[in-house]
């Protein structure tokens, strides 16, 4: 199993280089790896490399692709804990209400002009908002229901998360200039991005599968349904509340820099079960490949497809991810019963 | 061993069993008998700790309600009907995860112990062929004998059983009960079984306890305290006179 992730590592390294390399001006690997190269560890010397396109590389195009990369990896990460723990092929941590949580942070934000942090408002309002919505929604269900069924949880989420949405249009009824920012922002996108969020979102994702994995034999046995977790030791409570909190966080601070990026996050377990099994020690580390590469590829596809506009990330990963799902998800299951 | 005093339990504030007193030593089994809703499974529930209670339920002296979910799953597993499986696992890592108690690792890596002792399982319950197999590509009474095996892998001192031989034919149902009388024989543990067919029932055990909504009604040596009368009391059917009549059918058979 150690080379199936080793391979899928390498295979993501090179749509990553690549990513980079393709844009407006084609850039070569090998000169990307040299200023990679030159930037981080001072090696080498890219004097022979144009102003211009080390600028490129190094100010747009890499930040960029690593972010894309990252928010990928969370959400998919995210995706994975939410279908195990819920035991729901469906389920996400949208179903939990962080995704209109954080609409509503956005939109208070834009509309009020609000800011109270330079930069940074707008992420923070809508991680906040995300989480706040998500720990709301588990309390009251844990208040209704002692036991924390699932079903509690699911049908409260999409309770609050119907009446958040609500308040979400209302404002916008309200406030019609502010709209189209919000609409964008609820879109997703990629563009228009620095260092600043790789470099804070890159120790939450690596907190976040760590932590997880820690976990792994717990997600694995949620599978089989709560009682029998409890009746094979599992401290169930304990655990999903804190399995719960760990994929809110990964979906609510992805989402609080790019916007709300849709079904990566079913898609990616999805697809590393049906390739590599069920066993979460081996689908948490793939599914942040796999969801960050595929990320990586819809973004790459978002901005060239259309030059020079870009379409909105949310819209591409729907049109390549739907296809392939089903693809996967139908040959995958002939082969296992094969 | 098991110990349960005054037990109350229910569902939405409703009790739905009364005052449950019963106490079993170590190494004997005990059969629930019962007609639908008297509370045989509500009753497994409290001693699985899958359900709020009034009164005691001890383990060797110790009161239940105050262990950690491992000490607990330590003395208690339960063995329920044919659960969907959402995610297709190997029936060899299905049954590892029985062993999630016994192993504390940080990832939970399996041990030497952890898969000598899986292998065990696996051969008592003849699964050893089919170790890589997916749980999806299984028959019904294969899956449940997976189920079995991690059972046995958590290696508790009571086995519940909620029913198991539902779905299940005629050879896997024997094959199940069989399975499970040995391995308590063997091993001086403790089956508590939920049974539907009074006769599976008695083939678990001659030691049984007769539910009558939510009491008790009987409870002791099969031979003892039950009676005719009383199964059609409890039961409001001439349990007797069926099984005459099916052996009857079965006589002119052969």
């Amino acid at each position: 199993m150690k080379h199936k992730i080793i391979i899928s590592a390498a295979i993501a390294l090179v749509i990553l280089l690549l990513a980079v390399a393709i844009g407006s001006i084609f850039v070569h690997p090998w000169e990307i790896v040299r200023i990679i190269l030159h930037r981080t560890l001072g090696l080498g010397c890219v004097e022979d490399i144009s102003n211009a396109n080390n600028a490129i590389i190094w100010n747009l195009r890499l930040p960029r692709v690593l972010l894309a990369f990252l928010v990928g990896a969370m959400l998919s990460v995210s995706g994975a804990i939410m279908q195990s723990v819920l035991r729901n092929p469906l389920a996400s941590s949208f179903t939990l209400g962080v995704s209109s949580g954080a609409s509503l942070g956005a939109a208070l934000v834009l509309f009020t002009g609000l800011a109270f942090l330079p930069m940074m408002t707008l992420p923070v309002a809508g991680f906040a908002m995300g989480m706040a919505t998500m720990v709301f929604a588990i309390t009251l269900a844990s208040r209704i229901d002692g036991m924390m069924e699932n079903n509690t949880i699911i049908l409260m989420g999409m309770v609050i998360s119907m009446f958040i949405n609500a308040v979400t249009t209302l404002l916008m009824a309200l406030n019609r200039e502010g709209v189209q920012r919000l609409i964008f922002w609820q879109l997703g996108s990629f563009s228009m991005q620095n260092w600043m969020p790789v470099v804070l979102l890159a120790p939450i994702l690596l907190v976040g599968i760590l932590v997880t994995l820690r976990y792994n034999r717990e997600l694995d046995i949620m599978t089989f349904g709560e009682d029998n977790a409890r009746t094979m030791g599992v401290n169930l409570r304990l655990v999903k509340w804190a399995l719960l909190l760990i994929a809110a966080g990964l979906t609510g601070s992805a989402i609080a820099f790019v916007g709300i990026i849709g079904f990566i996050d079913l898609v990616a377990p999805h697809t590393v079960r049906r390739l590599f099994g069920s066993r979460h020690i081996v689908v948490i580390p793939l599914s942040a490949i796999f969801g960050g590469s595929l990320m990586v590829v819809a973004d790459l596809v978002a901005r060239t497809i259309t030059p020079p506009n870009e379409l909105p990330v949310g819209v591409v990963t729907a049109l390549i991810g739907a296809p392939f799902f089903a693809y996967i998800y139908f040959v995958g299951r002939r082969r296992a019963n094969a | 061993m098991l110990k349960l005093a005054g037990i109350f339990a229910g569902y939405g504030g409703a009790d739905v069993v009364h005052d449950i007193n019963l106490t079993l030593e170590k190494g004997e089994n005990l059969a629930i008998i019962g007609p639908n809703g008297c509370g045989k499974t509500t009753l497994l529930k409290v001693i699985a700790g899958l359900l709020p209670f009034r009164g005691t339920v001890e383990f060797d002296g110790i009161c239940a309600s105050a262990m950690k979910p491992r000490a607990r799953a330590a003395y208690v597993a339960m063995l329920g009907q044919i659960s969907p499986v959402y995610f297709s696992y190997t029936v060899y890592d299905a049954v590892m995860m029985g062993r999630y108690l016994h192993n504390q690792g940080l990832l939970g890596i399996p041990s030497r112990a952890d898969k000598d002792f899986v292998e065990t399982c696996l051969a008592t319950v003849n699964l050893a062929d089919v170790r890589h197999r997916g749980l999806g590509t299984l028959s019904g009474g294969q899956l449940q004998r997976v189920f079995l095996a991690r059972t046995l892998a958590q290696d508790p001192q009571i086995i519940l059983l909620d029913e198991p031989t539902n779905h299940l034919d005629l050879k896997f149902q024997f094959e199940l009960i069989d399975y499970l009388k040995n391995w308590a024989a063997e091993q001086n543990r403790t089956i508590v079984g939920v049974l539907h067919d009074i006769s599976l029932a008695m083939r678990l055990s001659s030691n049984v306890m007769l539910m009558k909504e939510g009491r008790t009604a009987a409870l002791g040596r099969a031979d003892q305290v039950l009676d005719g009368k009383m199964l059609q009391d409890v039961y409001e059917v001439d349990v007797a006179g069926v099984m005459r009549e099916t052996l009857a059918i079965w006589e002119n058979l052969a």
